[in-house]
Parts: C-alpha cells; structure tokens; sequence
C-alpha cells in the first residue's frame, strides 16, 4: 500500500484533531462535578496517592490542596467568607463545634452509610465527634490518639532498673537516680512545648491520671478544687526544680520537635502522643531508639490519659453532596471495605482509628509489632478519655492562654494553688 | 473639574476626536498605577483599620456588606472603640507593650551600632574587601525562618553547637539553657535579630560614608583631626539622612518582628518573650477575634507612626541638605 504526502498529512491532522478533541471531551466529563479537598499539611503524598487510586477505583473527581497547620483553619474560614465551597475539609476538634454552629460545615447522621459506622466506633470518639448538645455527628474521624508514657529500656537496663514506673512517685524516683548516676542529665521529658498540642494536653492527661477532673459536666474548670491536679502540678514543679528536665521544652514549637528530642537517647522517660513513638522506635535512620529500644508503658497512676478525635467534615454548601459524602466515607469511613485509608495512615504514620475491628487485622498487627506492643496500646485506648470543653466557643482562646498560667507553676514563679485558682478565671473572664 | 495639576495647556487633538486636557492625559496614564495602589494599598488599610471596630465573625457575615470589582466584601457589626477598649483593659496587652518597647530599644540600638561598625571597617581599604562585603549580605538574604531553625542549632540545650564547644573546651559541665528564663530568651531573640538585620543596616551606612567627598577627609586631616574627629565631625553629619532611614527601618522591622519568635519560642516560656506583634497575630489568627486582633496590630502601627515622628524631629530637621 502506498500512502501519498497529502494523504498522510490529512490522516495525521484528523488524527490529532480527535486527539485534541477526545481529551477535549474527557476533560469536560472530568470538569463535570469535581470535588475539592484541602487539608492541613501531614504527609501530602501519602494523601496525593490515596486520592489518586480513589479516583482511578470510584471514578472520582477530587482535587486535593495541603495548607500548612498554622494557617489552615483561618485559611479555611477565610475562603468561606469570599464563598469558595470546599467540599470536603480536615477539621481540628476544637474549631468543629463553631464550623458546625456558624453554617459552615453540615451534620452527616442523615447519610447513607453513617449508623452503621457509628455503631463501629468505639463510644468515647463517637461523643467527641458530636456536637455539643450530643445530638449530630459532625464528621468522620481522621485519627484518633491520645498520650502514652514511653521509656528508654536500654537507659533503664543501665542504671539496673528492671521494670519501667508504674507510678508517677516511682518514675521520680527513676530519674533521679538516673541523674545521681549520671546517666542521664535530664532524664525525663514531658510534652510541655508551647503549642495547643503540647502543655495543655498535657495538663490533663496528668491530671486525669491522678483521678481529678478537669473541667465539670458544664465545662467549667474545676481543676482548683481537684486535690489530683495539685498534685499532678506539684510533681511537675518538683522535677523542674531538680533539673531532671530539659527547660527548653518550654519553648519547644511543637510536639514534633519535642519527641525528636527523645530520638537522642539521652532521655529515660518521655511522655507524647502515641504515634510518636512510631518514628522513635522504628526509624533507625533518625532515631538512636530503634528499632524497638523505646517502648511504651500504661500510663501511671489511673492510666486514664487525654484522648481527642480530628476529623473529615463536609461543607454545608456542597453543590454535590452525594460525591462529596462518597469521598468522606472513603477518607473516614469503609467506602473500599478494606478500610484503606484508615489502614494507611495505621501502616504509615501510626495515627491510629476509633474502629476497632481494623486492630485484628494481621497487617496491621505485623506493621504494629514493629513498633509497639498493639495489646497494651489498645489497653490503653480503653482508658482514653475525652472531654467535651473543647465544644465551647470560649476554648480555643483558654486552651492557649492557660499555657503561660501552667509554664509559671511549672517553674515555680506562681504557687500551685494559685495557679489553677487563675486556670479557673480565666475561664470565667472568657466566657 | 480638572484633576490636581492639570495645567493650562492641552493635547490638541485630531479633527474629530475627543478634546483632552493635559492635565486629564496624565491623569489617565497613571490612573492604572493609582488603581493598583488603591486595591492593593489603599483599600486593604482601610478596610483593616474599619475591622477594629467592628464584630468580625468570618463564618458569620450577616451585617452590611458592599461589592468591589465583584467581590463581596462585609462590613461586619459596628462596635465603635470597644475593641479598643477590650485590649487596653488587658494586662497582657500592657506587659507585651512594656516587652516589645525594650525589644525594638534594644534591637535598633544593637542593629545601628553594629550596622556603622560594620560600616566603618568595610570603607577602609584592605586586602579581601569585596569577599567581605559579599559575605556581609549572607545574614539579611536568608528567610527568617532558616534564621531561626539555623539558631536553634547553636543555643539549643540538647544539640548547640555553643554547648558542645563550651563543653569540649571545658568552660562548662552543664548546658546553659538560652531559654529557660524568659529575659534571657528576649535577649537572645534580639540578638538573632540583630545577626539578621545589622548587614542591611552596614550596607546603607556604606552607601552614604562612600558618598562622602574625600576632599572633606583631605581638609579635615589638613586641620589636624585625628580618625574619631573625622568621623564625628564628617562621617555622621554626612549620613544624618542614611542614619535617619536606618533607624526607621530597625524600628518598624523592631515592632513588626513575627517570625522568629514562631520558629524560637512561640511567646514563651509563659508570656515572656510575647510581644504586641505576636499578641496580635495570636488573637487574630488563634483565637479568631480578627476584631481585637486588628485593633492590637493598630496600636502598634500607630506607635511606629510616633517614633518615626520622633526621629525625623531629631535627625532629619537638623539636616540642611547642600544646595
């Protein structure tokens, strides 16, 4: 067969004509409904790759968009104001209560799917995925964690410590010893950093761990009449007095930075959110504690530890709820049956779920057994608690407030009983 | 109504087509400039400044509102000066004010002395010069941040360089923490401050000493005055204007400084290194008050107003230019 030039060069413009056209014609079908995601910048790729096979296996249309933490949530509200409408959006707990009341994002207990996974969730992170009168699920969880006690075996096995503290009065002892001995010059490290993650979380996890309360069932704070948040700060003024901790934790900018000072190995005990202990205990590239030299403890005392729940809410004002709500039962829900993006951020980062059957899983549990003991974690999970404070328009501006109040017991420069009469006024001054 | 400075004569136009003054010409060529100026400038100001008397609720705008160029743009409840009134009753906004006027105190004196000194060592002739006046710039041309974290690095408690030199050198057995006592981290934040501005500063002052006559120098030295005579009595007059911008600058940068106290020490430890700048953006961009938050950060735009007030008295209306 022979082919002339001039027949050659119109088989070719009609070739790419229809090219030209075909993609023409898929980008309008793409166009068609896209979806908008945006979240808070935590390992973008991995997110970037699981909307990839989202759209690929559920024919979706999402465009995703990472914005740093700090700017994240004003940026959200901002785009708000100027009527963009993002369908989908990561949601701190603290600013979801006021997301929902102001309009911005809806209640998803009236769409398909939800009482069944309702009922997977275990009950204190449904509560806290509630709005404050207990009657709306405002969204589906991105992750769930809470603070556990980690300790540096091999520093304990030195100073022929046989078991890591089972109380907080045992742990005091440890590092003083361990300081005495010379083994460690600040031996313990609390997450007192400055952020919303680090002092005030903090604050309750001890508190709840010496079985007093925090705030009272109407969310006000009650910790100066609770004997167990004296003592829980008079532990902390004594181990800064005795230099058994690192006072730079104090200006530490987040939690993240905090843990990495762990990775050292200069540190016996260390208190954190428990997927941090992911990257101490099983990345040998940063951490001297890996693999699996840094292990986690039951917290002491009650064991009771501060527990919160981030989310996936979807705007009130999507023009198209029906794919938006697909997407956020992928994200947050079971939409694969395979829990596949919950089961990734477990594999990846450690962040952990309020479905429980996701733990029987052997993925899961081989992927776990490389970094922690998953039993006890899931102990631990059972004396998580959560607090319902954070539902009040008033929190987000305690919450940051009250850290100056608590850096002041901790060093001493406010007496104990003082400070958390001034954790009480400033409550009350907010509301 | 002619536009300011629409003077008598007028483009003569072709038959036909529209008469325009010179002065309407003009205005018409720079109205895209002014334009730009406004949406870009102008407006922003404005609008600001009318939040900090007002209730912003971003999630809420049911208040009046009007559109520009399509965008709709709230106006949010009225409050008059109560946002004002809020901050003011404020310990903390006083304790930040106290803070951030030893801040700026400190940095401008730091960054001018430091900026001349440097100045005045980069105008004498010496081998290796231009290396040295390149190297100069490092510290200004790096992003506040990489500052920061590049700081972090030298004092921190756990890994700082200076700690570990001090301990290899055997000048210390414990690290000294830079940020346990709320004075000294201020201090420090000064410091990494002054690291990070004093090259501009050095860099202005050089500009005016080189554009200084060496006649004068030549007939100073003819007069018998010595390096410090010639430097009080040529050098400083000569850069009077450069000193002036100087210090205006140092002081805004002074009162404006954000970003390092996010990377070193988030206001702590407890309020102490919290200044008005951080205050602001805190109770703007944390708390969502945008109303409050404005209403802080205006206070501090009219305390650079003052000082600049304050400078240009002292310096530059002493200052009779050559003709």
């Amino acid at each position: 067969m022979t082919t002339t030039r001039r027949a050659f060069l119109g088989n070719a413009g009609v070739l790419a004509a229809s090219a030209v056209l075909a993609d023409g014609m898929r980008g309008m079908a793409r166009a068609d409904k896209p979806i908008n995601l945006s979240g808070w910048v935590f390992k973008p790729d991995t997110v970037k790759d699981y909307i990839e096979f989202y759209n690929k296996k559920h024919a979706g249309q999402v465009k995703y968009e990472a914005i740093p933490w700090a700017q994240y949530h004003p940026t959200m509200e901002t785009r708000a104001l100027a009527g963009e409408i993002v369908d989908v959006m990561y949601c701190n707990h603290n600013n979801r209560e006021r997301w929902f009341e102001n309009g911005l994002i809806r209640a998803v207990d009236d769409l398909p799917g939800t009482d069944e996974l309702k009922k997977k969730m275990t009950p204190a992170n449904l509560d806290s995925l509630k709005s404050k009168d207990g009657s709306k699920l405002l969204g589906l969880p991105y992750f769930t964690s809470l603070f556990v006690l980690i300790y540096n075996e091999p520093m304990l096995q030195q100073a022929g410590i046989k078991a890591p503290a089972k109380s907080w009065d045992e742990l005091v002892e440890h590092c003083t010893k361990l300081k005495k001995d010379k083994i460690s010059d600040t031996p313990f490290l609390p997450n007192w950093n400055n952020s919303p993650s680090g002092t005030m979380p903090q604050f309750m996890s001890d508190c709840f761990s010496e079985g007093a309360q925090v705030f009272d069932a109407k969310n006000r704070v009650i910790a100066d009449q609770e004997p167990g948040a004296a003592k829980a700060m008079e532990r902390w003024q004594k181990v800064y007095k005795a230099d058994l901790v690192n006072p730079e934790v104090l200006t530490k900018t987040s939690s993240t930075d905090t843990h990495r000072l762990f990775w050292t190995g200069r540190y016996a005990y260390h208190t954190n959110h428990s997927y941090y202990l992911k990257t101490i205990a099983a990345e040998p590239e940063n951490s001297k504690l890996a693999p699996k030299k840094a292990k986690m403890a039951m917290y002491p005392g009650t064991g009771q530890t501060y527990m919160w729940t981030d989310s996936y809410v979807v705007n009130a004002k999507s023009k198209n709820l029906e794919d938006a709500w697909k997407l956020t039962r992928f994200l947050g829900g079971n939409l694969n049956g395979d829990w596949y993006v919950q089961r990734q951020w477990c594999l990846i980062s450690g962040l952990d779920n309020p479905y429980p059957e996701m733990y029987d899983h052997p993925e899961i549990i081989s992927s776990y057994d490389k970094w922690i003991d998953l039993k006890l974690l899931r102990e631990q999970y059972k004396k998580g608690k959560v607090i319902a404070a954070y539902k009040e328009p008033w929190y987000g501006e305690y919450d940051t407030k009250a850290v100056a109040i608590i850096h002041n017991i901790i060093r001493g420069t406010t007496p104990v009983p003082k400070g958390l009469k001034e954790l009480t006024a400033l409550q009350k001054s907010l509301v | 109504m002619a536009p300011p400075g629409a003077g008598p004569a007028s483009v003569r136009p072709a038959r036909g087509s529209l008469r325009l003054s010179e002065g309407w010409f003009a205005f018409l060529l720079v109205l895209p400039a002014l334009l730009g100026i406004f949406v870009v400038v102008l407006f922003p100001l404005a609008y600001s400044l009318w939040l900090s008397f007002t209730d912003v609720n971003l999630l809420r705008s049911t208040g009046p509102a009007f559109e520009i160029f399509g965008v709709r743009v709230p106006l949010f409840r009225f409050v008059g000066l109560q946002n004002y009134v809020r901050i003011f009753d404020d310990p903390l906004y006083w304790s930040s004010l106290w803070r951030t006027l030893y801040f700026v105190g400190a940095f401008v004196l730091e960054a001018t002395l430091m900026g001349l000194g440097m100045a005045l060592v980069l105008n004498e002739r010496f081998g290796g010069r231009p290396l040295m006046r390149s190297l100069l710039l490092i510290p200004w041309s790096l992003s506040r941040v990489v500052v920061g974290l590049l700081w972090v690095g030298i004092l921190d408690f756990e890994f700082g360089a200076l700690n570990g030199l001090l301990h290899n050198l055997g000048l210390i057995e414990r690290s000294i923490s830079f940020f346990k006592d709320g004075f000294t981290a201020l201090n420090v934040l000064v410091t990494v401050y002054m690291w990070n501005q004093a090259p501009f500063a050095a860099l202005l002052f050089l500009a005016g000493m080189q554009s200084v006559s060496v006649d004068l120098y030549s007939a100073a030295e003819v007069d018998g005055a010595g390096y410090w005579q010639r430097f009080r009595y040529v050098t400083l007059p000569a850069i009077r204007p450069i000193m002036f911008l100087v210090l205006v600058l140092a002081t805004v940068n002074g009162f404006l400084m954000l970003d390092l106290i996010y990377v070193l020490t988030m206001g702590g430890p407890a309020n102490e290194t919290t200044t008005i700048s951080w205050l602001g953006f805190q109770t703007a961009f944390a708390f969502f008050k945008f109303g409050p938050g404005t209403a802080i950060l205006y206070t501090l735009t009219a305390l650079c107003l003052l000082v600049t007030v304050v400078y240009q008295r002292l310096i530059l209306n002493r200052f009779e230019p050559e003709a």
